[in-house]
This record gives C-alpha cells, sequence and structure tokens, in this order.
C-alpha cells in the first residue's frame, strides 16, 4: 500500500484515549499520504487531532487501529527501542516551546542526537557547525539557551531536528510562541530548508501565514481528515 | 564516554544541590569509614602483633592481679620454653596527662629473645641490659616528643606506681605493640618499690609453634589449686581476649554504619527523585529524538554514581586523612593507636556503600521517567 514516492501514508488511522471513563476518538479513521520532498501543514481547530496525528507519524504515540508508515517504512508494529533508533535516523522534531536542554549550549543541544551516531567528534563537530549555519545561527553556537530570543532558540531547535538529516521533519506549532516577525522567519527558514535540502517537512500549525509557504495544507476537525487544498495530495476520510 | 559531558552538565544544573548532596553522601560515609574500620582495626591489632610461639600468662582472676616473681624458675623449667619475660604496666604520664603512653617494665636479659620481631636499634638491647636506668622508645614516641638516643626523662608515676622514675635512652623499638611505648628495666622499678617480687603478666616464648598448647598445659597445671592460678595463652589468644571485651561495641560500630548510609542513601533518593521529576520534559525530548530508555535510565543513575563516589572521595578523604592526623598525635587510644587508619577492605566497603547509594537512590524514579509514555510527558509539562 505504500506508494514509492510518500514520505507518509495513514492508513484507516484511529487513535482514541481514554479520559477518566469517557473514550475520546482524537482521530477516526484517517487515511492520507504525504508526499516526499514536500513542506505541507496540517490544520485544523483546537481538539481536531492535529498533534495526535504528529505523534503517531514520529512514533511517540501509537495508532489504535490502522497502519503507519513513514519513508516507506511501517513503524506500527516496532517495539519503543526499534521505535527510537528508527526515531534518531529518520524523524527531526522541532516543538513549539524550542524544547531546548538548558543546560546546554546551542551548539552541545544540536549535537544531542549526534552522540546516537558512530560519528566522531571531529565529524559531529562539522555536522553541527554546518546545521548551525543552514539556520543562520553560526555565531551563537557557544550560547546557552538563556542567552537566545524565541525566535533564535526555534533556529536551534530546527538545526537540532535536521543535524542527522532525517528522512523527514516534523514541526508541532513551531511559530506558535513567537512574535509576527519571528513566525515570518522561521516558516521562511523552514520554506528554505525544504526547497535546498529537499527535506520533507510536516507542519501542524494554527498560524494561518504558514498557507502561504506550504506546497499542501491537510485540514482536520474533530478527528476526521476533512481534505487537503492541493490535487497532488491523494487520501481523506473512509 | 562521548555522554559524560552530558551527565556532568545535569549534575551542575542546581549546583547547590549537587554540593549538598554530595557533602551529604561524603559525610555519612566519612562515619562509615570510622565505624566500620574499628573492627577491623581491633583485628588487624591482632593480625599484627599475635607471634605463633609467644604465650601469655597472668591471673586467672584478671589483669587487675599480679602473680608472684617466683612463677618466673617455675615457668622456664617447662619443657620446651627458651625464653620468660615478667612484666609491669607502669602507666606513667611523661610531662602532661595528655602525653600518655603504654610504658612497661621488664627484666633486661632475654628482650631481645622474646621479641626478636620488634626491631631494636643497633645497640639498644646491650645498652638496656647494660644500664640499669636504661629505656627503650618506639619510633613513633620518639618523633612525638623530638627525643633522642642519650636523653634523660622522666615519667610520672601514679596510682599503682606513686612515683616517678628517671630513665635514659639507650635505643628504640621499629615493630613494637604499638607505635607510641616505651619499655624500661623492671629491676629498677623493684628497687624503687621496694622489691615487692609483683608481676602484671608473663610472656613465654616456646621454641616452636607446636609445642605452645603443652606449654600452656603445663603451666596451667602446676599453678592450679595455688593462691595465685595461671591462665596462660597463646598470644593471639590473649589479645583477642582483651579485644572482645570491645566485641558489642565493634557490633553496634557497624549498624550504626549501616543506618546512617541508609539514611543518606534515602536523602540523595530524594534528591534525584526531585531531578528527575523536574526533567521529565527534557527526558520526553530526549526520548523523542531518539534516546532509548534504557540509555537514558543509565545516564541517569550515572548522575546519581558520580555524586555519591565524589561524595565517597570526600568523606573517604577526609576520614583516612583525620584518622591519620589522630594517629600520629594522640595516644588516646593506647596500643590501638598505631592501627587506627582505614584498611583496604573498608575502603572497598565505601566504595561499594557509594555505588549503592547511587544507584538506590536513582534507580526507581529514573526508570519511571525513562518509561513514561513520551506522549504523555509532553503533554504534562507543555
Amino acid at each position: 500500500m505504500t506508494g514509492k514516492n510518500d514520505a507518509v501514508l495513514l492508513e484507516h488511522v484511529t487513535r482514541t484515549y481514554l479520559r477518566d471513563d469517557f473514550e475520546v476518538r482524537a482521530l477516526d479513521d484517517v487515511t492520507l499520504r504525504i508526499p516526499e520532498h514536500c513542506f505541507v501543514a496540517i490544520m485544523g481547530p483546537s481538539g481536531s487531532g492535529k498533534t495526535t496525528m504528529l505523534n503517531l507519524i514520529t512514533g511517540i504515540d501509537r495508532p489504535s487501529s490502522g497502519r503507519v508508515s513513514v519513508g516507506g517504512e511501517e513503524i506500527t508494529g516496532m517495539n519503543e527501542d526499534k521505535l527510537a533508533s528508527w526515531r534518531a535516523r529518520h524523524i527531526g522534531l522541532v516543538f513549539q516551546f524550542y524544547n531546548l536542554i538548558p543546560v546546554l549550549t546551542a551548539f552541545e543541544n544540536v549535537e544531542l542526537p549526534l552522540l546516537l551516531t558512530e560519528l566522531n567528534k571531529a565529524d559531529r563537530k562539522t555536522h553541527v557547525e554546518a546545521a548551525l549555519k543552514a539556520v543562520g545561527l553560526a555565531e551563537r553556537m557557544h550560547h546557552y539557551p538563556r542567552q537566545l530570543s524565541g525566535g533564535q532558540e526555534q533556529r536551534v531547535a530546527i538545526a537540532r531536528a535536521i543535524v542527522t538529516d532525517p528522512t523527514i521533519v516534523v514541526a508541532d506549532e513551531p511559530t506558535g510562541d513567537l512574535d509576527a516577525k519571528s513566525a515570518e522567519e522561521i516558516l521562511t527558514l523552514l520554506s528554505e530548508l525544504n526547497q535546498r535540502f529537499q527535506k520533507t517537512i510536516v507542519m501542524v500549525t494554527h498560524d494561518a501565514r504558514a498557507e502561504r509557504f506550504v506546497e499542501a495544507t491537510y485540514r482536520l476537525d474533530k478527528g476526521v481528515f476533512v481534505g487537503a487544498d492541493n490535487s497532488l495530495v491523494a487520501g481523506g476520510t473512509k | 564516554m562521548k555522554f559524560i559531558a552530558l551527565v556532568v552538565k545535569n549534575l551542575l544544573r542546581s549546583t547547590r544541590r549537587a554540593v549538598l548532596t554530595v557533602l551529604s553522601i561524603a559525610v555519612s560515609l566519612f562515619i562509615f569509614s570510622a565505624l566500620m574500620s574499628l573492627p577491623t582495626v581491633a583485628n588487624r591489632v591482632l593480625a599484627d602483633t599475635a607471634s605463633s610461639v609467644r604465650i601469655a600468662c597472668r591471673t586467672k582472676m584478671g589483669l587487675a592481679y599480679p602473680l608472684p616473681e617466683a612463677y618466673k624458675r617455675k615457668i622456664a623449667a617447662i619443657p620446651h620454653v627458651v625464653a620468660i619475660e615478667p612484666d609491669n604496666f607502669f602507666g606513667g604520664i611523661y610531662h602532661e596527662v595528655s602525653d600518655q603512653f603504654p610504658n612497661i617494665a621488664v627484666d633486661p636479659e632475654q628482650i631481645d629473645v622474646m621479641w626478636p620481631d620488634w626491631g631494636f636499634s643497633p645497640g639498644g638491647v646491650e645498652g638496656f641490659k647494660r644500664l640499669r636506668t636504661a629505656c627503650l622508645v618506639a619510633d613513633g614516641t620518639m618523633k612525638r616528643f623530638h627525643l633522642n638516643v642519650g636523653q634523660q626523662i622522666q615519667l610520672r608515676g601514679g596510682g599503682y606506681y606513686p612515683f616517678n622514675v628517671s630513665l635514659t635512652i639507650v635505643g628504640t623499638v621499629a615493630h613494637g605493640p604499638a607505635p607510641s611505648f616505651l619499655m624500661f628495666r623492671r629491676d629498677y622499678l623493684e628497687e624503687i618499690e621496694g622489691r615487692p617480687g609483683r608481676v602484671d603478666n608473663f610472656w613465654v616464648r616456646a621454641d616452636s609453634s607446636a609445642a605452645v598448647p603443652q606449654i600452656i598445659v603445663a603451666a596451667n597445671s602446676q599453678f592450679a589449686n595455688s593462691s595465685a592460678e595461671t591462665q596462660c595463652d597463646s598470644e593471639a589468644v590473649f589479645l583477642g581476649s582483651v579485644i572482645g571485651r570491645f566485641r558489642m561495641f565493634f557490633v553496634l560500630a557497624r549498624v550504626l554504619g549501616l543506618i546512617v548510609v541508609l539514611t543518606i542513601g534515602l536523602v540523595a533518593a530524594n534528591a534525584a527523585a526531585m531531578s528527575i521529576r523536574e526533567r521529565r520534559k527534557e527526558i520526553a525530548v530526549m526520548r523523542s529524538i531518539g534516546f532509548r530508555a534504557p540509555l537514558i535510565l543509565r545516564l541517569l543513575v550515572a548522575e546519581s554514581v558520580i555524586t555519591a563516589l565524589a561524595g565517597w572521595l570526600l568523606g573517604s578523604g577526609a576520614a583516612f586523612g583525620l584518622l591519620k592526623i589522630f594517629s600520629v598525635t594522640s595516644d588516646v587510644l593506647g596500643p590501638f593507636v598505631g592501627a587506627v587508619q582505614i584498611p583496604p577492605t573498608v575502603v572497598l566497603e565505601t566504595i561499594l556503600a557509594a555505588v549503592g547509594i547511587g544507584l538506590m537512590s536513582s534507580y526507581i524514579p529514573a526508570r519511571a521517567a525513562a518509561r513514561r509514555e513520551i506522549v504523555d510527558a509532553l503533554r504534562m509539562v507543555d
């Protein structure tokens, strides 16, 4: 079922939670595919299941039913250890609140995912410097997160996400905590990364400005995939 | 090794908490070291001092009661006895009360035969046999009071021997029963005392260790039903009986040591749990970028173990240093003073205790944090 050029394929994915005694259906039988090398946005109102979908794509959550494939590899049946190794190789994550480690410098934060690779110190340094240069923070690599602005922190987080050259970069509300100018800069940066390095970028956002930067927008509502605004994008609800 | 920097940086994220945790572990391991050393010290005294061919004879009534000097010839006549040395514990004071060290009076004729392992200085034994007021002084005492061979000193008596003795140092003792120690001639003591013919102990040397039981039986039988029955034992048994009086104290010391370590283990566990709780979000982030739960667990436990080992280094180092200083500047512990140091077994025990504190304090909270659902942890804190 996985298309050769699909970066992400969700097939009849449902995710339910038990909250107190009530079952909450965060995603309801969603089927969609995201093509390789695209910069796409997943949009929808609060509680529509955007973040849940992102969590499923990154393997930090599991579907109640259905199948999730990323980069041609089905991740639904992987155990925790295998998923962690898979994430280290294939996923770059960007969070709304940056989530940098406060006791590490920008350089050390970006180096963190590389500690899981076989690269030696010199190679790690080369990779980190390249990633920080790509996000325009080569001059700030020895600054701690508290010494950076919100926009700069998010740039470091993006550098951390791309430093391992992952199959897909996943961003959860990357502009949600930023002022308009910084948000614009981050969206521009993500768009550049997509164009320069052909990275597949999947971004969950509320930010209407994002639509100007992405190639496709997927819309969710109440856990249901209600459509995409680009004909390249196939899929839908059952 | 590539994770060391990460571990150290996390350790130092709250410097005050890290320092206080290290100090609390250091204090506990300092106490633990000192308490656990006591029984080992006692055993070491026994092992270092005891000879397989020496026998100690005292009265059955206890160390406080003397034996008649006349027993010397009778015991010397027992087959396989090669030397016999009566001794009296003088208990004199040099200058101040705090300047005490063990000092005994012995007969001069056979000290080199009785204690060849004590390392008398060249000419010391000859001088001791030649001069009635001679004394031999342990190296530790010589150093402590800056004494020299040929120097005259005076020991103040008291209690059982209410008179002073003036002595001339004729040599030194390198490996006596204690690093601080003095022996002078019994005939000089007897002369001042008016020749009462009293002896605290007889030290007997056998020609072989196989003959020791036979001599003990012969001596005890010879004086059975007399007014001063003897109790002869091998030197090891004799010293063991002296040390054995403190056995309950040693057990108590060990129990207290373990309680202290356990208590600090709980304090350290609280600190580790707080530290880990504050970082649940970061742990979730690390896992989301590919750190496996077992690796996270190892990193968190490593932090605690490093903290505990830093505490060990500080606590054991302080204990080692203080006991070293104590052992060369104080004679409060009498013949035990030289052995007051941390034995290798206790060093090993304290390392194990430190690692135990590190492991136990962090394992449960670290395991819980490492295994928590990533989504839950991220949602909880965001």
